[in-house]
């Protein structure tokens, strides 16, 4: 378990708090925790994992 | 789980680099096993989310996806997958083509299927019967898997989606880029899934004892 408050969104850096945040492993390297915030989510902003360079979603 | 804390499940296996895992220019299968499958079939609207992996517009207008990159995405998901408990992985389909195949996945990795309608507060409504608290949440379409879709993000688990060249990618973590309305599409996607989650699990490259056939996936017509 991680706080969520110590989890920033990977991809505009607000503070994952509220409904509809996440956070998972990087899908490639599974190394780098990727965090996405509801509005990111929603808006299907991309994320880059700072480990692999992944991008996704 | 409480509001202030958030679920970040460790990896099962040891860490492997991309370049360790996906050689690039190999495919999984055979690049005709795709293509007569018609996984690179796309349709002839376009999302803006989907344009990345689109690899060409055919002469009548319809959109083909990259092969490629459908590859690559699967053996991600695959890895992905196989970093949560096989019982906390949720599969689900609407579409009619899909039920089959992703109860059959879900057999073959132990995961929870709901392939026929998903009872709206399945993730978010202990007193229901059918509710469960995974993971990890597989769909089969975003447009047609709505209702779980928008469940998996009130309860904030990370979705995988195949997506179509006219899906919206939104609130979906992971995309597979590939046809999600062919009969031998999603067989072809789920069975080569279920081979890749094994094989990420066991950690070897070695083939996994998979006596399954991407027949066996495939929906009767």
């Amino acid at each position: 378990m991680i706080a969520r408050a110590d989890l920033r969104c990977t991809s505009c850096g607000r503070g994952l708090a509220g409904r509809g945040a996440t956070a998972f492993l990087c899908p490639s390297c599974g190394v780098e925790t990727i965090g996405r915030d509801a509005r990111c989510r929603d808006q299907s902003v991309p994320y880059k994992c700072k480990n692999c360079g992944f991008v996704g979603p | 789980m409480p509001d202030d804390e958030i679920q970040v499940t460790e990896p099962l296996t040891s860490t492997t680099s991309e370049g360790q895992d996906i050689r690039p220019g190999e495919l999984l299968v055979p690049e005709d096993t795709y293509l007569t499958a018609g996984v690179h079939i796309g349709t002839q609207q376009k999302s803006a989310s989907m344009r990345h992996f689109v690899f060409k517009i055919r002469y009548d207008g319809l959109y083909v996806l990259d092969i490629k990159e459908t590859d690559r995405r699967i053996r991600l998901a695959a890895q992905f997958l196989a970093r949560f408990p096989p019982d906390k992985i949720l599969a689900v389909s609407q579409r009619q083509y899909g039920q089959k195949p992703v109860r059959i996945f879900a057999k073959t990795i132990g995961a929870v299927s709901f392939s026929e309608r998903f009872v709206p507060g399945s993730l978010t409504n202990p007193n229901l019967a059918e509710y469960i608290e995974p993971k990890v949440l597989m769909v089969t379409d975003p447009a047609t898997d709505m209702q779980g879709l928008s469940e998996a993000v009130s309860v904030g688990i990370p979705v995988v989606g195949l997506c179509d060249v006219n899906n919206e990618t939104r609130n979906v973590d992971l995309v597979i880029p590939c046809n999600n309305k062919g009969r031998v599409s999603l067989a072809t996607i789920y069975w080569l899934l279920g081979r890749e989650v094994l094989r990420a699990r066991s950690g070897s490259e070695a083939e996994p004892a998979y006596p399954l056939t991407i027949e066996d996936f495939q929906a009767a017509l």
